[in-house]
């Protein structure tokens, strides 16, 4: 099991994933896949800081499904992040992403979401991104801590439809 | 870059960063306080008012970081606000920069600086000072560290901007809270020493206090932080129970 956790979090490298999630599943790397940060040294620098030593990989999103067999194959752990939904979905697209865990965690209000967790807000389109990583044969659901309780795709979709 | 400002706008952010967490509430955290930090910087660097307005609406955003490395953020902030850059790059650079902030201040402050120099001043008073020693030696050894630490921030920020990443690694401030650690254990075995053997210390005390400590220590050692409401509780009532039986007795 290579690919230690798989989680869309909008504050990537931060404390809830260096101290909740990694004292647990001790990582040797983390991989961002996002298309900014991969282009930008300066934030790369700074995510870094906050890795505790841990390794830090940032690759491109039309880069990455290609690496998945690499990681999965590699004796290192790896953490893998997204800030968003929807870099989530590009990286599962044609099932690469089957048979794995994504973990919804952090995804603050913004612009056209709604509540779904109080650490989950989505848009229409990206709940429409969910289902179809579900489709594709992942196991999508949400979880801040690795001790707090899962919350099912299906729970997600019926809190999220009732708040306004 | 920031020749532009004068060194009293300067001072007087800086000056304003003791006040950063004036207004600290669970929707914006630390964003009151930095925006009034950064209102001296911006005063000078927008010559058009609702330029300036529109800034300080961004800096009053949420931002969280530990209280005084956040000064970090603060000097590259007025860095980057100086020379121009677009709000999505200071936005970004917040965003990137809160995290480690946060858990490096955390570390360093608040898991070792302050409970490294408590263990100073306690030892001190233990191994004889009057009181007022210790307490005047905590105040100044604390504020020396933190203060300096708040003004180093600053000018890291000021002179490297958003890439401060950088800088901030080569500093190893882990590697420093880690070296801080060891000092802080040893004063914690000479306060212990201190605490065994002092003219009112644990020896002296007779057995019974010897064996509560023992117990309280074992029970530290196993079950560590996840029993410390029951641990105080236990403190609290042993000791209210033996004072009450000393007065009776």
């Amino acid at each position: 099991m290579p690919i230690v956790l798989i989680r869309i979090d909008e504050r990537l490298i931060h404390g809830q994933v260096v101290i909740g999630w990694a004292n647990q599943l001790r990582p040797d790397r983390y991989v961002v896949v996002d298309d900014d940060l991969a282009k930008s040294r300066w934030e790369q620098d700074l995510y870094r800081l906050g890795a505790g030593g841990v390794e830090a990989n940032f690759v491109p999103s039309a880069e990455a499904p290609s690496r998945l067999a690499e990681w999965r194959d590699a004796p290192e752990r790896t953490i893998l992040l997204t800030r968003d939904v929807g870099t989530m979905r590009r990286l599962a697209e044609g099932g690469g992403l089957a048979g794995e865990a994504v973990v919804v965690g952090g995804v603050h209000h913004g612009p056209g979401r709604r509540e779904a967790l109080t650490y989950v807000h989505l848009t229409e389109h990206e709940m429409q991104d969910l289902e179809s990583i579900a489709a594709g044969g992942s196991d999508v659901y949400s979880r801040d801590l690795p001790d707090a309780p899962r919350v099912d795709l299906d729970v997600l979709k019926r809190r999220w439809k009732s708040s306004s | 870059m920031t020749e532009r400002l004068s060194r009293t706008a300067l001072t007087s952010a800086f000056l304003r960063s003791f006040l950063i967490q004036g207004s600290w509430n669970y929707r914006t955290m630390l964003g009151g306080g930095f925006a009034f930090a950064m209102l001296p910087a911006l005063r000078r660097i927008f010559t058009d008012s609702a330029a300036m307005d529109a800034s300080l609406q961004r800096h009053l955003e949420h931002f969280n970081a530990h209280p005084y490395l956040c000064n970090v953020a603060l000097g590259a902030a007025v860095k980057l606000e100086s020379e121009g850059a677009d709000a999505e790059t200071v936005r970004r650079f917040k965003l990137a920069v809160r995290g480690p902030l946060g858990s490096l201040g955390d570390g360093l402050v608040w898991a070792t600086w302050l409970p490294g120099v408590s263990l100073l001043a306690l030892t001190l008073y233990w191994i004889g000072l009057p009181g007022w020693v210790a307490v005047i030696a905590f105040l100044f050894v604390y504020n020396v560290g933190h203060v300096g630490l708040r003004l180093w921030a600053f000018r890291v920020g000021l002179a490297d901007g958003r890439e401060v990443g950088g800088r901030l690694a080569r500093a190893d401030l882990g590697g420093w809270t880690s070296k801080l650690q060891v000092v802080a254990s040893l004063l914690l075995g000479a306060l212990v020493g201190a605490m065994l053997v002092g003219a009112d210390g644990l020896a002296a005390a007779g057995p019974v206090w010897v064996a509560l400590a023992a117990i309280a220590c074992l029970a530290g050692l196993f079950v560590g932080h996840r029993a410390w409401r029951p641990a105080a509780v236990t403190v609290v009532v042993a000791v209210a129970g033996l004072s009450a039986l000393g007065l009776f007795l």
